[in-house]
C-alpha cells in the first residue's frame, strides 16, 4: 500500500558507472543547451550598441524587475487567472532551484540537504521540502490549467498554429512536479526510489535544451530584458551620427531590440488589445517582433537587408497608431513602439515610403504651419473673434492651440469652453501670435527631418516669448512637447487642461443634471501621461461616470494616433467606428473625451451610427456648461 | 539628359505681409522664404525624368545667402548639383534681368551648348508675371512651350501636355534642348528626407556673382508703389427657410454670377 511519508524518499548510494552516467548526461544537456543559446546570444551581442544607453537609473531597473519578474505584478494585473497560474509555475521554479540543486549533489553523494537529519539543518531541509511540496502541488495544478486553456480553449490571440512545443513544456514541467511529490510516498530503501530520481533527473535534463529553442527562451532573457529596458513608455532613441536613420537594415538594429526580439513569449496580450489586429488590418505587433526575430535567426544583425520586406511589411508598420496598448501590456519588458516607430524612420528618412496622403502631410509641414494645410490667417481670426489674449510674458500661461484647436471646428469649442474656464478662475493666459504644429504626426511617422524643424521653430518661439507654463487641450501635444522636443532642447513645463482644471475642482460649480456620461481615456493621457483620475473627477462634477468595458490602461484607441488621422481610408474594419460602438452601448447620454484628436473621429463615426448618437463634449465644454452666464464666481 | 531647374525662393504663404518704409517693397525681415510651388513641382518633374532616363538634375536660382535653404532642399529631394547667383538687387531687377542672369548662368555652365532641358515654374507666387522662363527661352534661343503638366521624352525630342481652360489640354511635341514652364499639380511633390539632406550636404554648390555674370542694364519696368488690396466685404446672407434661401441661391447663381 502507497503511503505519506514525513520526508521524500533520497537514494543513498549511487554506483561509479550510475555517476558516471549521470555527469555525461549534465554535460550532454548543458552543452546542447548552450549549442542552440550561444548563436541567440552572439545576435544579441553582434548587434549595434544602443546609443546613450546607460545602466542608470539603478533604483527604477531594480523595481522593475522586483515588481514585474519576481512579483509578476503585470503577469498577474492583465490577465488574472492565466496570469495567477503563470505566476505559481515562475514562483515554483524559483523554490525548486534549491531543491534541483540538491536533487543533482544527491546523485554524486554530497547532497546537503538532509530530512532526516537532526537540529536546524535537518528542520530546515524538512521544512524546505514542505514549502516545495506547495509549489510543487500549486504549480502542477496551473500548468494543467494552462495546458487546458492553451490546447481545448484556444483563446484567438495564441494564432492558428497550435504550438507542441508548448504541450512537451508542459508535460516536462508537470513530469518534474509529480515525480518530486512522488518521493513523498517511498522510503529511501524503496526500489522505486532510484527509479524516481532519475525519472526526475531525465526530465530536467530534457528540459534544459528545449528552452533556447523555443518561446521558453523568455526563462532565460525576459528578467534581463525587463531590467534593460528604455523604462519610459514609447521612449524613441536619438539618431547618432550621419548614417542612422532609423531601423533601416539590420545593421541597425540594437541589442536592446535584439534582445527583446528573442524574449518575445508569444502570449499575444499586445494582439489582443491593438486596434489594428482588432478590426482587420494587416499589423499584428506580436508578428512585427517575431518578425524581426525570424530576420535576425535567418539573415542576422550587422546586415544591409532592409527589415522591411520578406519578414515584416511595409503596410503593417503603417496601420499602428501609436496607442502603446501593446508596450503598455508587454509581460516580458518589450518595447513596441520604439521598434514600430523605428521601421517607420527607416522607411520615411530613407524615401522609401510612398504615400499620398504621407507626402501631403509632409509637404504641408515642410511648408506651411499646421498638419490640417489651413493658413496661418485663419488662426489670426479665430483668435480675434474669440478675443484670446495675446502671450506677452506677463502671464501665468501660454495657452497652446495646437493645429486641431487652432483650425478644426470642434477643436476651436473646445479652446473656447477651456478660455472660458480659465477666465472663471481669474488664471491669466495667453496665445501665442504664431505657432507651428508640434510634430507629433511626424514624429510618429518616422520624419525626423520636418520633426526637427518644426521642434526646432517652436521651442525658438516660446524661449523668445519667454514663456515658463503652457497648458494645452490636445494631450498629443503635452505629450510631444514634454517628451519629444527634449532631443532639441529644454521645453517649458506643459500640462494638459484635465490636469489644471482638476487642480482648482473646488472653485468649479457642480452640475444639477447628473446625467450619464461614459469617458473615453485618450492614449496619450493615459497610457503615455498617467493621467486617468484628473479627467474623472472633471466628469463627475459634470455628471455620473459610466466606465465603458475598455477603459483607464486597457482605454481602446480611437484610431486617430500616429499620424493616421492625415493618412486616408482605412482597410478593414474603422477603428473608431468600433470604439464609438462600444461607447454607445454603455448607455450613456454623452461621451466625454479629453483629446480634440479622439473627438474628430468620434464625431465622425457618431455621425455614420445607425443607434441615436450620444452627446459628444471634451471635458472642458462639460465644465464650461455649469458655469455661470456671466462666467463670474 | 542634362536638366536644368530654375528655381525661386518666395516669402512663406503664411508670412505676415508689410509694406516697408519706401513703401516699393515689402518688409522681408521677419518673412520666412520657401520654394515658390510652381518650381517645385518643375523639380519634381525633372527629378521624374532623370529616374526614367538618367542623366542629371542642376538647380540653378537667384538672390541673397537665404537663397542657399532653398537650393539644399532641392539637393535634398534629389537634384545632383546646384548654381547659386548671388544677387543682393534681385527686387529691383525685372524679369527681363533676371532672365538675363539666368541665361548668363546657363552659357557659363555649358558654353556653346545647352542643356537637353530648362524647366521653370510658370510664374512665382509672389510677383505672378509669368515672363521669366519665357524671357529666358529667348535669350538662349530655344523653343519653348507654358503651362505643362506632364512631359514624356520621345524619340525625337518631347511630347508635353499643357492645360487650356475649362478642362482642356493640347498635347504638343517639341525638339530638344527646349525650355517649359511648369504648371502646378502636375505630379504628386515628394518630401525632403533626413538622408537626402545629409547626402545634400556633399554636393556641389556652386556660387557665381550676379556683377560677373552680366552687367546690369537699366529695368525696363521700374516698380513705382506697392499696396495691399482693400477689403471687400460682399457676404450676402439670404433670409428664409432652408428651401427658400436654397431657390433665392438658384436665383441668384443664374442671373447675376451667371454660373448655371
Amino acid at each position: 500500500m502507497i503511503a505519506l511519508h514525513a520526508t521524500l524518499a533520497e537514494p543513498q548510494h549511487f554506483s561509479a558507472p550510475e555517476k558516471t552516467i549521470f555527469l555525461a548526461l549534465i554535460l550532454a544537456s548543458v552543452a546542447l543547451f548552450f549549442q542552440r543559446f550561444g548563436p541567440v546570444l552572439k545576435k544579441i551581442l553582434q548587434s549595434k550598441k544602443d546609443p546613450g544607453f546607460t545602466l542608470t537609473p539603478i533604483g527604477r531597473r531594480t523595481w522593475d524587475f522586483f515588481s514585474e519578474v519576481l512579483c509578476q505584478s503585470k503577469v498577474i494585473r492583465q490577465r488574472p487567472l492565466p496570469g495567477l497560474a503563470h505566476a505559481f509555475v515562475f514562483w515554483s521554479f524559483l523554490a525548486f532551484a534549491l531543491v534541483t540543486l540538491n536533487h543533482c549533489a544527491v546523485g554524486f553523494g554530497i547532497g546537503f540537504l538532509h530530512p532526516k537529519g537532526q537540529g536546524i539543518s535537518g528542520l530546515f531541509s524538512r521544512f524546505y521540502f514542505y514549502l516545495a511540496a506547495a509549489f510543487a502541488i500549486t504549480c502542477a495544478i496551473s500548468i494543467t490549467g494552462l495546458f487546458i486553456r492553451r490546447f481545448f480553449l484556444r483563446p484567438k490571440w495564441f494564432g492558428k498554429e497550435v504550438s507542441y512545443e508548448s504541450g512537451l513544456i508542459a508535460f516536462l514541467i508537470f513530469a518534474l512536479m509529480v515525480t518530486y511529490l512522488a518521493a513523498f510516498f517511498i522510503t529511501d530503501a524503496s526500489p522505486y526510489a532510484h527509479v524516481l530520481w532519475w525519472l526526475h533527473t531525465l526530465t530536467l535534463l530534457a528540459f534544459l535544451p528545449v528552452i533556447p529553442h523555443t518561446k521558453h527562451l523568455h526563462l532565460v532573457l525576459s528578467p534581463v530584458t525587463v531590467f534593460l529596458s528604455r523604462g519610459k513608455f514609447s521612449d524613441i532613441p536619438p539618431l547618432v551620427g550621419d548614417e542612422d536613420f532609423g531601423l533601416v537594415a539590420g545593421q541597425d538594429l540594437t541589442q536592446i531590440v535584439s534582445l527583446q526580439a528573442y524574449s518575445c513569449v508569444e502570449c499575444g496580450r499586445c494582439t489582443e488589445h491593438c486596434p489594428a489586429a482588432n478590426t482587420g488590418k494587416a499589423l499584428n505587433p506580436k508578428e512585427i517582433i517575431l518578425g524581426v526575430r525570424a530576420y535576425l535567426n535567418e539573415i542576422g544583425p550587422a546586415t544591409e537587408e532592409p527589415l522591411l520586406g520578406k519578414h515584416n511589411s511595409q503596410e503593417a508598420v503603417f496601420q499602428c497608431t501609436t496607442c502603446g496598448a501593446c508596450e503598455f501590456q508587454c509581460p516580458v519588458g518589450i518595447e513596441h513602439l520604439p521598434i514600430i516607430v523605428g521601421l517607420r524612420r527607416g522607411a520615411v528618412n530613407t524615401g522609401a515610403w510612398e504615400n499620398d496622403y504621407g507626402s501631403k502631410l509632409f509637404n504641408q509641414l515642410e511648408r506651411g504651419s499646421n498638419a490640417l494645410g489651413i493658413g496661418a490667417v485663419e488662426r489670426d481670426k479665430f483668435n480675434q473673434k474669440e478675443s484670446l489674449p495675446i502671450f506677452d510674458g506677463t502671464q501665468e500661461y501660454c495657452l497652446w492651440l495646437g493645429c486641431m484647436g487652432a483650425y478644426d471646428p470642434k477643436g476651436r469649442e473646445i479652446v473656447s469652453s477651456f478660455a472660458r474656464v480659465m477666465n472663471y478662475l481669474g488664471t491669466s493666459y495667453g496665445v501665442l501670435k504664431k505657432e507651428k504644429c508640434t510634430g507629433d504626426p511626424v514624429r510618429r511617422l518616422g520624419n525626423d527631418l520636418v520633426f526637427q524643424q518644426l521642434a526646432e521653430a517652436n521651442l525658438e518661439t516660446l524661449a523668445q516669448n519667454k514663456v515658463k507654463k503652457i497648458v494645452s487641450i490636445c494631450p498629443h501635444c503635452v505629450r510631444t512637447i514634454q517628451e519629444d522636443w527634449k532631443a532639441y532642447g529644454t521645453p517649458p513645463e506643459i500640462e494638459h487642461h484635465s490636469e489644471f482644471m482638476a487642480r482648482h475642482i473646488d472653485k468649479l460649480p457642480q452640475a444639477q443634471d447628473k446625467e450619464k456620461i461614459v469617458f473615453h481615456d485618450p492614449c496619450y493621457l493615459g497610457r503615455y501621461r498617467n493621467v486617468y483620475d484628473e479627467p474623472r473627477q472633471l466628469v463627475q462634477i459634470s455628471g455620473t461616470l459610466v466606465e465603458a468595458p475598455r477603459h483607464r490602461e486597457r482605454s481602446f484607441c480611437c484610431g486617430a494616433g500616429g499620424g493616421l488621422a492625415f493618412l486616408g481610408e482605412e482597410s478593414g474594419e474603422r477603428v473608431s467606428h468600433v470604439r464609438a460602438k462600444e461607447l454607445i452601448e454603455t448607455g450613456a447620454t454623452t461621451i466625454g473625451t479629453a483629446c480634440p484628436f479622439c473627438n474628430t473621429m468620434f464625431r465622425d463615426a457618431l455621425a455614420a451610427s445607425e443607434t441615436p448618437a450620444p452627446q459628444l463634449l471634451d471635458i472642458a465644454q462639460l465644465v464650461a456648461r455649469s458655469l455661470p452666464v456671466d462666467n463670474k464666481a | 539628359m542634362k536638366i536644368i531647374v530654375a528655381i525661386k525662393q518666395v516669402p512663406d504663404r503664411d508670412a505676415p505681409v508689410r509694406i516697408d518704409a519706401a513703401g516699393k517693397w515689402i518688409e522681408e525681415s521677419d518673412l520666412q522664404f520657401t520654394m515658390n510651388e510652381p518650381d517645385a513641382y518643375a523639380l519634381e518633374e525633372a527629378l521624374r525624368l532623370k529616374e526614367a532616363h538618367g542623366g542629371e538634375v542642376i538647380v540653378l536660382s537667384a538672390g541673397p545667402e537665404r537663397v542657399g535653404a532653398t537650393i539644399r532642399e532641392a539637393l535634398a529631394k534629389g537634384a545632383d548639383r546646384a548654381i547659386h547667383i548671388s544677387a543682393e538687387d534681385l527686387g529691383t531687377r525685372d524679369a527681363l534681368g533676371v532672365a538675363k542672369l539666368l541665361a548668363e548662368a546657363v552659357k557659363s555652365e555649358f558654353g556653346p551648348e545647352s542643356p537637353d532641358l530648362i524647366l521653370t515654374g510658370l510664374q512665382s507666387e509672389d510677383l505672378g508675371l509669368g515672363q521669366t522662363g519665357v524671357i529666358l527661352a529667348e535669350l538662349l534661343n530655344l523653343p519653348h512651350a507654358s503651362l505643362i503638366l506632364h512631359v514624356e521624352k520621345t524619340d525625337s525630342g518631347l511630347k508635353v501636355k499643357r492645360e487650356l481652360e475649362a478642362g482642356w489640354f493640347q498635347e504638343i511635341e517639341l525638339p530638344t534642348p527646349a525650355v517649359l514652364t511648369i504648371q502646378s499639380g502636375g505630379n504628386k511633390l515628394r518630401y525632403a528626407t533626413l538622408m537626402g539632406i545629409k547626402k545634400a550636404k556633399t554636393k556641389e554648390m556652386r556660387v557665381a556673382a550676379a556683377e560677373q555674370l552680366s552687367s546690369k542694364t537699366p529695368p525696363t519696368a521700374v516698380l513705382e508703389k506697392i499696396a495691399l488690396p482693400s477689403k471687400q466685404r460682399s457676404t450676402q446672407i439670404l433670409p428664409g427657410t432652408p428651401k427658400e434661401a436654397a431657390a433665392a441661391l438658384v436665383e441668384k447663381l443664374k442671373f447675376e454670377v451667371r454660373v448655371l
